[in-house]
């Protein structure tokens, strides 16, 4: 891993950022999407209409699936902004193109962790449930963030080439993402209290991994023409 | 120079093979194979035909993957392009014919066409990755790009499976019996009921092959009739 490497993958990083932080973006769609999604269910599913020990089942469902759909609603822009903004071939000339699929994973994870840093600790104050084990819980939200970062990455990549592009990034991402969600779920229910199947945790970085090197060894052919 | 003709060759007589080949295990699996112990009524006997089609959609969905991996790491030859499409094609019609078979089964010994068993779940969740391949491909346009990019997502699929099949089932309860080689590697099913469920998935895995060769041929006609006609 060459200097110039690492030194290209931080630029398209802190271009992307410095993209965000104009166009503030990912606060509108990602962060404002879960926050709202986040209060409509508590407010369903709740104090007002759920008993607790109900809550600690489905509350790791909830807080998943609305990572995921906002996920699919913020994070094919990474790539889908280069296309329509006719910055892709400007970018492909600058980077190889590892260095723009790490550079951009890199971007829509800290994103993730941005938005997963304000909907857990909402999540669990608005359902009333406690996080028995916090270092599980925050293990979940980290490697179930970055599985879920890669994976868009890629997956935003091959959207960007084609038509109605968040529709088709939900109809990819969805039976991709299964696994990392069912195991996500399994270990966020753990640190609730549940008593979680064994192996969850080294299932969940396993497919972390596979992910991160399917998506290095296929973005070259994704991303080049 | 065309060599007269003499009668139908060997490989047109194939097909007439397949045909009989299918039609003695449909018979075989109604006055061959018993009945299971432990099933109600004759429920057993769609093990003949549920398994072989959920084995042959396995098949073609890796089939496809290698054809995928074939086109991206060769030289981007179409037909590789197409014969993963047709595999991935097949595939989807022999998984629903899986899931409904089985789904068929499960009312009859569950009481109810869908569990939410762990089985039922990954069979499910992989017909939706590949119906996912074909919306792709009906997305772009440029049949390189198309090639380039279904190729992709198809070889994420082979990276995904292993998660689906083998981590997703244990992850919850099931009530699906057991594989019919169990983990010791110890056949479970009785003497002729694997002969007939051997000959099946055999039969099936042929029958794939056969229709996946006749829609490359179609395709390559299509593709020579388009050029023919400067479509292309």
């Amino acid at each position: 891993m060459s200097s110039t490497w690492i030194a290209e993958a931080a630029a398209v990083f802190a271009k992307d950022w410095r993209c965000e932080l104009r166009a503030r973006h990912a606060v509108t769609t990602l962060g404002l999407f879960a926050v709202t999604s986040l209060i409509v269910a508590s407010l369903a599913l709740g104090p007002v209409g759920i008993a607790p020990a109900e809550r600690i089942a489905f509350a790791p469902v909830l807080i998943w699936l609305i990572l995921l759909f906002s996920s699919a609603a913020g994070l094919p822009r990474v790539f889908v902004h280069e296309e329509e903004s006719r910055t892709a071939t400007a970018l492909r000339l600058a980077a190889t193109p590892s260095a723009v699929f790490v550079g951009k994973a890199a971007h829509s994870f800290s994103v993730l962790l941005a938005v997963e840093a304000v909907v857990a600790p909402l999540a669990l104050a608005l359902l009333q449930i406690e996080a028995t084990r916090v270092g599980m819980l925050a293990a979940a939200l980290v490697l179930g963030g970055f599985g879920l970062a890669v994976a868009s990455t890629l997956l935003a990549a091959i959207v960007a080439q084609g038509r109605g592009r968040t529709t088709l990034f939900a109809a990819l991402a969805f039976p991709v993402l299964v696994p990392l969600l069912a195991l996500a779920v399994v270990l966020t229910r753990a640190a609730f209290g549940a008593t979680p199947p064994e192996g969850v945790l080294m299932q969940l970085l396993l497919y972390d991994a596979s992910v991160t090197v399917a998506g290095l060894m296929l973005f070259p052919a994704v991303w080049n023409p | 120079m065309t060599r007269p003709s003499s009668g139908p060759s060997r490989l047109q007589l194939l097909p007439w093979l397949l045909w009989l080949w299918l039609a003695a295990v449909i018979v075989a699996a109604f006055h061959y194979a018993p009945l299971a112990s432990g099933f109600i009524g004759e429920s057993s006997r769609i093990l003949f035909f549920h398994v072989p089609m959920a084995w042959v959609s396995f098949v073609a969905f890796v089939a496809a993957g290698v054809w995928s991996l074939r086109y991206l790491a060769g030289r981007r030859n179409p037909r590789h392009d197409v014969a993963a499409e047709a595999a991935v094609e097949l595939g989807l019609v022999f998984g629903v014919a899986a899931t409904v078979t089985g789904a068929i089964w499960a009312k009859i010994m569950w009481g109810a066409y869908w569990n939410w068993d762990p089985r039922q779940t990954s069979i499910l969740v992989a017909l939706l990755f590949y119906a996912a391949y074909l919306a792709l491909r009906v997305a772009v346009e440029d049949a390189p790009t198309r090639g380039r990019l279904a190729a992709a997502y198809a070889i994420l699929g082979l990276v995904v499976a292993p998660f689906l099949y083998f981590v997703l089932p244990r992850l919850g309860f099931t009530l699906h019996p057991d594989a019919v080689i169990n983990t010791q590697g110890k056949i479970e099913v009785e003497a002729r009921m694997f002969h007939v469920l051997i000959a099946s998935a055999g039969a099936f895995t042929a029958l794939f092959f056969w229709i996946h060769s006749l829609r490359c041929r179609l395709a390559a006609l299509a593709v020579r009739d388009d050029e023919a006609r400067g479509i292309r």
